[in-house]
């Protein structure tokens, strides 16, 4: 798993510096336009507010924060090209910037900043619903957001237009002022009903969210709520409980505006929620990269916004989909939040893509990055169909050595159960010859004979059982059938154990042992030594065995028939068997076997 | 001799019954299974128990496990094991697990009745005996040996492997046309060389075949 992780790590990277496509290119160079533009309002908005005046230092606040929204927003835009959350937030920072018009009091200025002076809290509204697609889901979102810009826009008309408004007394048409009183609190009940169908939605999308999903969007939808509230109510909320001067109440309300665009943006970034795709850096990576397997899945998790999003190659031969390693994929996407989209190259089938249907909600922007990824897909197909075979061999030849084991402890034991006992029962016969009564001498000589014989022909064949499947590793397991074999050496052999790492799986101990057997069968045989050490041990997840004789040495890997068997043993478990012989120096013979 | 037996192969069984009661001994029991062994040594209290190694169900050596813990739980009772290989490991549980009363040999002995029946006496009186398979094992073992067993003399590791093949002093002797007398010379040098005090000779004798066992 850790390895998966690093490699979609690095995966992140090579993205990011992957070569951006044209219209990417075009994108940032507009963005660094609205960059220079927003910072040039906010410097002449720097210069315009009375900086020096009794407010100053919360008059700084407003280019300031606007600077915030203008990099958080671009910085969002740049990352999510095609999620308009990022746009959302720079319009969020517009109007955040026309409220701090209003103290500058140059007429046309405070006029435009009095028709707006609510609308942040309409764009903060909008960001809520909008998270994190950018796009408004549901008819009850869409109410709502449409209710809140009319909040402040329409319903905030009649307070400058019918009642004259100390900062903008020119805006004023009539003196009713019963129409803007009327008006105030209709935008009041109007802002109630916005704040309460918006917790609605916003509860029932933290309910159905996957729990990895609802720890960000838990503390960004309550902070969104709190800073709604804090705007209209703030000043007299903060100002009589804490005992807040004017000055510090408005500082607050300001600071915590601006913390929205730093949340949202971080959100969308980091939340795993960017449901719209980069499927042009996803394109440009491709080129550039060249698409290791892996890390294919892993750019277009990433493109995707969905982290759970895997993908399964088609493999027409077998008609099934699988995984990268190879392993069969599930035929249906298991869990009713999960999605399939099959990718098609041409009119051929060549794989598959699941994602979470709660991150990404259009299907066709699953198969439109299936479209981008297809020819890559259909190469890394090829590459998954060797190692589906490759890992189909390998568990065939599991199978072989298994059965072989399986066949060697049935021989072993029909051996035992069989022939064995029949050579004691028919010694015991002839025993019983021997000595009946009707024999003569002569004849009883000859029936201790044919005993005899039957116990000699009875201790071949205990060799023979042994050689097989010998019963010290049925019964006690590798070191009993190992220290069995070194007391049955006719030259020194020092066996020294380490095992103490838990129980073997018997194909491993099995595969030490005849290793082991074979090992010094032909150290007896070919090597002239005068003296053999031995050593299991196991620690780490492998079993070590080394057998060591100080003998003439040359032995080689290649021409013995026994010890390249041993070889291909040790292969199928994974493991490394390892051969120094220099002539005049010995042989040692080491495995390494995996056992963990 | 009231005797219970432990063996699965239901011929060999039979077998062993008819030699044991053409031998003067009395089967009580005789058990298929390491399970039903020890219900009925519980029951009978045996003087000698006779007992294969493997035994369903795992055929493993549960055989051999029940006999350890009979000639724990039951001191009187003798116990010997019967197997198809010999192992020096097996050897050394069964004699240190006890001071005498045990005896491990190869199931094809069974046909060489006479011996046969006296090892199972002499194992029930107080002695051991271990195959000749064994024996030879630890013979060879020794000669490889730096231990106390190869400072014996080749005669002493003679008269010590009949000795852990359970051969009185006097049959000993026999085989190896020596006087009694000499026999017993050779034992008690043994004994010294071994380091092993003044206590029952039969004691003594599985003290010494233990060095022989686990003398690396």
């Amino acid at each position: 798993m850790t390895s998966g992780l690093a490699a979609a790590d690095t995966l992140d990277d090579m993205a990011q510096k992957a070569p951006r496509l044209k219209l990417a290119r075009s994108l940032d160079r507009s963005l660094i336009v609205i960059f220079l533009a927003g910072l040039a309002l906010a410097c002449i908005q720097w210069v315009l507010l009375p900086i020096n005046g009794p407010m100053g230092n919360v008059m700084m606040l407003f280019p300031l924060m606007t600077v915030v929204f203008l990099l958080a927003g671009l910085r969002a835009w740049h990352r999510r090209p095609a999620n308009r959350l990022g746009a959302l937030i720079l319009f969020a920072g517009f109007a955040f910037f026309l409220g701090g018009l209003g103290n500058t009091g140059i007429p046309v200025f405070v006029a435009a900043s009095t028709v707006g002076a609510t609308l942040i809290l309409a764009v903060i509204v909008h960001m809520l619903h909008a998270f994190p697609s950018g796009r408004l889901h549901g008819r009850l979102s869409k109410f709502t957001v449409l209710a809140a810009y009319v909040n402040s826009l329409v319903l905030q008309a009649p307070s400058y237009l019918f009642s004259t408004d100390p900062d903008a007394p020119f805006l004023a048409i009539a003196d009713s002022p019963d129409v803007a009183t009327l008006a105030r609190m209709l935008q009041q009940w109007l802002g109630a009903v916005v704040m309460v169908a918006t917790a609605f939605v916003l509860i029932r999308r933290l309910v159905q969210a996957a729990p990895g999903q609802r720890r960000v969007l838990a503390p960004l939808f309550a902070y969104g709520a709190f800073a709604v509230c804090m705007v209209p109510i703030g000043s007299h909320v903060l100002i009589p409980l804490l005992g807040l001067s004017r000055e510090m109440n408005a500082a607050v309300q300001l600071l915590v505006l601006g913390g929205i665009p730093l949340a949202f943006g971080h959100g969308i970034i980091r939340g795993g929620f960017a449901k719209t795709g980069e499927l042009e850096e996803l394109g440009s990576w491709l080129g550039a990269a060249g698409g290791a397997r892996s890390a294919l899945a892993a750019a277009l998790a990433r493109a995707l916004g969905d982290p759970t999003a895997t993908l399964s190659f088609w493999l027409p031969r077998h008609g099934v989909f699988v995984n990268e390693d190879g392993s069969p994929a599930p035929l249906e996407a298991q869990g009713a939040n999960r999605g399939q989209e099959e990718i098609v190259l041409g009119t051929r089938k060549v794989g598959a893509i699941a994602y979470d249907k709660t991150v990404v909600e259009e299907p066709a922007l699953v198969r439109a990055a299936g479209q981008v990824v297809a020819i890559a897909v259909d190469r890394e197909r090829l590459t998954v169909e060797l190692q589906e075979s490759y890992g189909a061999l390998q568990r065939s030849r599991e199978r072989l050595v298994d059965t072989a084991d399986r066949e060697r402890r049935r021989i072993a034991r029909d051996l035992h159960d069989g022939l064995q006992m029949q050579l004691v029962l028919l010694a015991l016969e002839a025993q019983n010859l021997a000595k009946s009564a009707g024999a003569d001498a002569a004849a009883a000589e000859r029936a201790t004979h044919l005993r005899q014989g039957i116990d000699a022909a009875a201790a071949e064949l205990r060799q023979l059982v042994h050689a097989v499947m010998p019963a010290a590793l049925i019964e006690r397991g590798l070191a009993a059938a190992a220290e069995d074999l070194a007391d049955r050496m006719p030259i020194p052999t020092t066996l020294e154990l380490q095992l103490d790492g838990g129980p073997l799986s018997s194909a491993v101990e099995h595969t030490a042992y005849f290793v082991l057997a074979e090992a010094l069968s032909n150290a007896l045989k070919h090597s002239q030594a005068s003296q053999i050490q031995v050593r299991l041990a196991d620690g780490d997840g492998w079993l070590r065995l080394s057998v060591h004789d100080d003998g003439m040495g040359g032995a080689d890997l290649h021409t013995g028939t026994g010890l390249r068997g041993m070889g291909d043993r040790v292969d199928v478990l994974g493991g490394f068997l390892e051969l120094s012989s220099a002539p005049g120096e010995g042989t040692l013979i080491k495995v390494d076997l995996p056992c963990a | 001799m009231r005797v219970v037996i432990g063996e699965d192969e239901a011929l060999l069984r039979h077998g062993l019954s008819l030699v044991l009661e053409g031998g003067g001994f009395e089967v009580v029991a005789a058990a298929g299974d390491a399970v039903e062994l020890e219900h009925a040594v519980a029951r009978h209290l045996p003087e000698l128990v006779i007992t294969d190694i493997r035994m369903p169900p795992s055929h493993s050596d549960e055989g051999l496990l029940a006999a350890l813990r009979i000639r724990e739980k039951y001191p009187d009772t003798a116990v010997v094991v019967l197997s198809q290989h010999m192992q020096r490991r097996y050897a050394k549980e069964l004699l240190s697990s006890s001071s005498g009363k045990v005896g491990y040999l190869l199931k094809q002995r069974i046909a060489d009745v006479d011996t046969f029946l006296g090892q199972l006496r002499e194992v029930a009186s107080g002695g051991m005996a271990l195959d000749p398979d064994v024996v030879a094992l630890m013979v060879a073992r020794a000669k490889q040996s730096n231990g106390a067993i190869r400072a014996l003399t080749p005669r002493q590791q003679e008269v010590l492997g009949l000795m852990a093949e359970g051969r009185s002093n006097s049959r000993i002797a026999e085989e190896l046309f020596l006087s009694e007398k000499a026999v017993v010379q050779h034992t008690s040098r043994i004994y010294d060389s071994l380091n092993l005090a003044l206590d029952g000779d039969s004691h003594r004798r599985v003290l010494a075949v233990m060095h022989f066992l686990g003398d690396n």
